[in-house]
C-alpha cells in the first residue's frame, strides 16, 4: 500500500520530461559528441606518440563526461572529468616521463583485431533490444528506482544517488574505496621503494622494476 | 630507448614551465579555490552533485596542480609521503568503522539507524563520505608521489621521502 | 526514522540479537578491516600476527557458517539494513560456503607457512605491504562467493584481481613484473566483461540481486541484449577461471609469484571464479536456458577436454616444477568445468569437491616447491635430484600430492573424478568416461617425471649443494607444517569422503535446484 504510494509519487515527475527525449530522438548535441568521441578514440589509436595520446586520454574523459552530463548523470560525469580528465592523465604523463616517448611499430596483430571487431559486434547486437534511451517505462526506471526516490525523500536527502550509494548500496561503496585503498597499496608496493634504493646508489635494483635496457 | 624525442620533452617542459610566471601565479590563485570548491562537493554531496569521491579527487588535483608548478618535494613538504599513507588507511577504516560500530550496536553492517534514530542516515552518510573523502584524496596524492617523483626533474628530492 | 511509513523498500531488516547472526558480515569485514591495519602500523610482526590471526578466524567462521547453512538453508545478511533487492544482501548458499571454508583454510594454511628468506623482493621492513595485498585479497575472494549481488560481486573480484597483480608482481625473478602485467591486462579485460554483463542484464531487470534478477529474467530471456549479456559475463569469468584458449595468463603468474602467493592463488582464485560461474548459470539463468536453449554443453565440454589434454601434455614438457604445476592446474581446471557443462547433479559434484580436493593439493604441493626452493635455491624439476633421502618428509609429501593429482584412489583426487565419470555416466557419455581415465594416464606422466628425479636422480656438480653453499636438508618445521597438514588433507579425505562429497552434492543439488530452491 504505502510502497505504491511511494511508487506513484517517484515516477510522477519523471514521465513528462523523458518522454520528450524519447519522442525527440537522441538531440543533436549527443551525436556531435559521440561522433567526437569516436574520433578521439581512433586518433588515440592511430598516434604512434604517447605524450599526445596520453593528453588524448584526458580529451576523450572530457567529451564522456560531457555526454554523462547530458544523460543526466551528473555525478557520474563529475567523477570522469575529475579522474578521466584530471588525475589519471597526469598519472599517464607522470609514467610516461620513466619510459619510451613512442610506441614502436608493430606488425598488425589480427587476432586482436578479430577479437576486438567481435565483441563490437556483439555489443551492438545487445542494443537491439534494450529499452529506448529515456523510456520511463524502462525496467530500470520501474522495478527499484522508484523506491530509491521515496527513500531520499523520507530522510530529505535530494541528492538520491548520494543516498543510493552511501547507504542502499554503502557496502558496494566500501568496497570500492577498499578498490582505492588496493591500488594505492599496489602502488606502495610496486613504486614506493625506489626511491630510496636509488639515492642508497643502486641504481636500477631490481626493486626499481626500471624499464631500463628497454 | 635513446629515441630523440626523448631528451627533449625530458627535461624542458618543467624548466619552461618553472619560467611560466602566468601559470605560476594563476595555479597559485587557483589552488586554494580548488581545495575549496573540494570541500564544498564534500560536504554539500547530499544537496548537489558530488560526494567524497569527487571531492577526494579534486582535493589531490589541486595539490597536483600545486605540485605540477612548484615541484613534488614542496607539496612533500606540507604532506609527506607517509602522511598520505597513513590518510589512505585513516579513510578506509573511518568508513569501515562505522560499520563496525552499528554492528556492535546490534544492528546490521552499514545501517546508520543504529547511530541516532533520528539523524542517523545523515552522520552515516556524513561519516562514510568524509572516508571516501580522506582515502581516495589520500590515494590519489600517494598515486602522485609515486609517478611524480619518479620525473628526473624533482630528483633533488630524493632520499627526503618521510619513509 | 520514518523508514517504515513510506515503503517495503526501506523497511529495515530486524536481526535477531545473538552475535553470530553478523557472521557472514565478519567473514569479509574481518581481512578488510586488517588490510588497512597493516598498511597503517607499518609493522612486518603486527601485520604477520595480524594476517595469520584474522585468516584463521575466517576459517572458523566459514566452519559455523557451513554448519548452519547446512543444518538451516541459505542464511542472509542485509548489509545496511536494507531489505533485498534495495539493498546489498549476503546470501550464504551451501555452495558458497563450502567455497569460503576452502579458500580461508587455504589462506590460514600458507599463512602459516614461514617464508623467511625467501619470499618477495620487498625490503623486510615493508614486508608489512605483502600482509596487506594478502588480506585485501583474501577479502575479495570471500567477499565474491558470500555476496547475493551481482555488481557486488564485481567490487569484489575488482579488491582480489588488484591485490593478486601487486602480489604477483613481488615474485623475485623479474620475470614476475611481466607475468603481473599480462595477468593484469588478462584480468582487467575478464573484470570489463563481467562488468558489461552485470550493465546489460541491471538494464533489462532493473535490478542487482542474483535471485531478484533470476526472479525477472524469464520474462525477457528471448531478448538478444540478455543473451548479450549472458556472454559477456560468460566470458568474463571465463577468464578469471583460466578456461582454455583464455588460460595463458595463468601459467607465468603462477611460476613467477612469490611462494606462498602461488600456493595460495592456485588454491583459491580460480575456484571462487568457478563458484561464480556455476551461480551465474544455474541460479541467474537456470540449467534449461544455458544447457537446453542455448546449448553451452556443445562448446564448454569441447573446451574442458580440450584444457585436461592441452595443460597436461605442457605439464610433462616443463623444466621448471612451479610451471608444472601451473599447467597441471590448467588441466585440473578442465576436469572441473568439464563436470559443470554435464549439468547434473554428479557432474557439478564432481567440480565442487573437486574445489576442495585441488584446492588443498595444489596449494600443497605449492608448498613442497617452496620447501625446495628454500633449501636448493631453485625449483626446476632437476633440483629434486636425490632429495628423496636428503629432504625425505618433502619428497613423500610431493610423491601424496601427485597421487592426489593423478587420481590414485586412496587420495582426494580420487574422489573427485569418480563422481566425474560417474557424471558422465550418468549423462550416458561412456566416451567422457574414458577420456577423463586417458588424460590422467599424462598426469601419471608428468608425475612421474618429478618422482624419479626425487628418488632415482642423481644431483650433479654443484646441485648437490644447496642455497649459499651449505648441503641440502630437509625444511624448517615452521615451513613443513602447514605443507603437511595440506598433503595430509588430502590422504585424509581421500579415505574419508563422506563429509567433503555430502557437502559438495548437497551444493549441487541446491545449485541445480535454481533460485529460491
Amino acid at each position: 500500500m504505502a510502497a505504491a504510494e511511494a511508487t506513484a509519487a517517484a515516477a510522477a515527475p519523471l514521465p513528462v520530461r523523458d518522454l520528450a527525449v524519447v519522442e525527440l530522438g537522441p538531440l543533436p548535441l549527443e551525436v556531435l559528441l559521440l561522433a567526437l568521441l569516436g574520433l578521439t578514440a581512433v586518433v588515440i589509436l592511430r598516434t604512434r606518440e604517447l605524450f599526445p595520446a596520453a593528453l588524448l586520454t584526458g580529451v576523450f574523459s572530457l567529451i564522456n563526461a560531457g555526454l554523462f552530463t547530458l544523460m543526466d548523470g551528473v555525478d557520474v560525469a563529475f567523477t570522469e572529468a575529475a579522474v578521466g580528465a584530471g588525475i589519471s592523465t597526469v598519472l599517464f604523463l607522470g609514467a610516461l616521463s620513466m619510459m619510451d616517448r613512442s610506441e614502436r611499430q608493430r606488425p598488425p596483430r589480427w587476432r586482436a583485431l578479430l577479437a576486438v571487431v567481435l565483441t563490437g559486434a556483439a555489443l551492438i547486437y545487445g542494443t537491439f533490444d534494450m529499452p529506448s534511451y529515456g523510456d520511463p517505462q524502462a525496467p530500470v526506471h520501474r522495478h527499484i528506482a522508484p523506491q530509491y526516490l521515496a527513500g531520499a525523500e523520507a530522510v530529505h536527502i535530494p541528492n538520491v544517488v548520494t543516498v543510493v550509494l552511501a547507504s542502499y548500496r554503502g557496502y558496494d561503496t566500501l568496497g570500492e574505496t577498499v578498490v582505492v585503498l588496493t591500488a594505492g597499496v599496489g602502488v606502495v608496493i610496486l613504486l614506493g621503494g625506489r626511491r630510496r634504493r636509488r639515492s642508497a646508489g643502486v641504481g636500477s635494483t631490481i626493486e626499481a622494476g626500471g624499464r631500463d635496457g628497454g | 630507448m635513446a629515441d630523440e624525442r626523448g631528451p627533449v620533452v625530458d627535461d624542458e617542459p618543467p624548466m619552461r614551465m618553472r619560467e611560466q610566471i602566468v601559470l605560476q601565479v594563476g595555479g597559485r590563485l587557483l589552488t586554494p579555490f580548488i581545495l575549496l570548491f573540494a570541500l564544498y562537493v564534500q560536504f554539500h554531496g547530499d544537496f548537489g552533485p558530488g560526494g567524497g569521491f569527487q571531492a577526494g579527487v579534486l582535493f589531490a588535483a589541486a595539490l597536483v596542480l600545486f605540485g605540477l608548478l612548484f615541484g613534488v618535494d614542496r607539496v612533500q613538504q606540507v604532506i609527506p609521503v607517509s602522511v598520505s599513507e597513513v590518510m589512505i588507511a585513516v579513510g578506509v577504516l573511518l568508513y569501515a568503522g562505522v560499520g563496525v560500530t552499528t554492528l556492535l550496536l546490534g544492528s546490521a553492517f552499514l545501517d546508520y539507524d543504529a547511530l541516532s534514530a533520528e539523524h542517523g542516515q545523515h552522520w552515516g552518510i556524513l561519516l562514510v563520505e568524509a572516508g571516501v573523502g580522506i582515502a581516495v584524496a589520500a590515494t590519489m596524492t600517494r598515486l602522485y608521489y609515486a609517478f611524480g617523483s619518479l620525473h628526473p626533474d624533482s630528483e633533488p628530492a630524493a632520499g627526503e621521502h618521510g619513509e | 526514522m520514518a523508514a517504515e511509513s513510506v515503503g517495503q523498500g526501506l523497511q529495515q531488516v530486524a536481526l535477531s540479537t545473538a552475535f553470530d547472526v553478523h557472521f557472514p558480515a565478519l567473514e569479509v569485514v574481518l581481512p578488510l578491516v586488517a588490510a588497512p591495519l597493516c598498511f597503517l602500523f607499518r609493522s612486518r610482526a603486527f601485520a604477520r600476527i595480524l594476517s595469520a590471526a584474522v585468516a584463521w578466524l575466517t576459517f572458523g567462521v566459514a566452519l559455523v557458517l557451513l554448519q548452519k547453512v547446512l543444518a538451516e538453508g541459505t542464511v542472509r545478511y542485509p548489509l545496511g539494513g536494507w531489505a533485498a533487492p534495495y539493498g546489498i544482501e549476503y546470501r550464504v548458499t551451501v555452495a558458497g560456503a563450502w567455497v569460503i571454508l576452502v579458500v580461508s583454510l587455504v589462506a590460514a594454511l600458507t599463512l602459516l607457512f614461514d617464508s623467511r628468506g625467501s619470499a618477495s623482493r620487498l625490503a623486510p621492513e615493508r614486508r608489512y605491504l605483502y600482509y596487506s595485498a594478502f588480506l585485501l585479497c583474501l577479502a575479495g575472494l570471500l567477499g565474491m562467493a558470500i555476496t547475493g549481488d551481482l555488481f557486488n560481486i564485481f567490487v569484489f573480484l575488482e579488491i582480489s584481481s588488484l591485490s593478486s597483480y601487486a602480489l604477483i608482481a613481488l615474485g623475485r625473478d623479474r620475470r614476475a613484473l611481466m607475468a603481473s602485467y599480462s595477468y593484469l591486462i588478462m584480468g582487467t579485460i575478464g573484470g570489463g566483461f563481467f562488468m558489461i554483463g552485470v550493465g546489460l542484464l541491471y538494464q533489462m531487470t532493473g535490478t542487482l540481486n542474483v535471485e531478484d534478477m533470476a526472479q525477472r529474467l524469464p520474462a525477457v530471456l528471448d531478448t538478444r541484449t540478455v543473451l548479450v549479456g549472458f556472454a559477456f559475463l560468460l566470458v568474463g569469468l571465463s577468464i578469471k577461471l583460466a578456461v582454455f584458449p583464455l588460460h595463458q595468463w595463468l601459467p607465468n603468474a603462477y611460476t613467477f609469484a612469490p611462494p606462498r602467493v602461488s600456493a595460495f592463488l592456485a588454491g583459491t582464485a580460480t575456484k571462487v571464479s568457478y563458484y561464480v560461474m556455476a551461480e551465474v548459470v544455474f541460479v541467474l539463468f537456470g540449467a534449461h536456458f544455458v544447457f537446453t536453449e542455448i546449448g553451452l554443453g556443445a562448446v564448454l565440454m569441447p573446451l574442458s577436454v580440450a584444457a585436461m589434454f592441452v595443460g597436461s601434455l605442457a605439464a610433462i614438457y616443463q623444466a621448471d616444477l612451479r610451471r608444472l604445476l601451473a599447467y597441471s592446474s590448467i588441466g585440473q581446471l578442465g576436469y572441473m568445468t568439464l563436470g559443470l557443462s554435464l549439468a547434473n547433479v554428479e557432474g557439478l559434484t564432481s567440480g565442487l569437491v573437486h574445489v576442495f580436493n585441488h584446492g588443498v593439493t595444489k596449494s600443497g604441493l605449492f608448498l613442497v616447491v617452496a620447501c625446495v626452493g628454500y633449501r636448493t635455491g631453485r625449483t626446476t624439476v632437476r633440483s629434486m635430484a636425490g632429495l628423496g633421502t636428503r629432504m625425505p618428509a618433502t619428497s613423500l609429501a610431493f610423491v601424496i600430492g601427485g597421487m592426489s593429482l593423478i587420481g590414485v584412489p586412496g587420495t582426494a583426487g580420487f574422489v573427485s573424478k569418480w563422481e566425474l565419470i560417474r557424471g558422465a555416466l550418468a549423462a550416458e557419455r561412456l566416451w567422457l568416461a574414458a577420456v577423463v581415465l586417458v588424460s590422467s594416464l599424462l598426469a601419471v606422466v608428468y608425475v612421474w617425471r618429478v618422482v624419479e628425479m626425487i628418488y632415482f636422480g642423481r644431483p650433479e656438480g654443484l646441485e648437490s649443494l644447496g642455497r649459499d653453499g651449505e648441503p641440502v636438508r630437509e625444511a624448517p618445521f615452521s615451513m613443513l607444517l602447514p605443507t603437511l597438514i595440506l598433503v595430509a588433507a588430502t590422504v585424509v579425505f581421500g579415505l574419508w569422503s563422506d563429509p567433503t562429497l555430502s557437502v559438495a552434492r548437497s551444493a549441487a543439488v541446491e545449485l541445480l535446484g535454481g533460485a529460491g530452491g
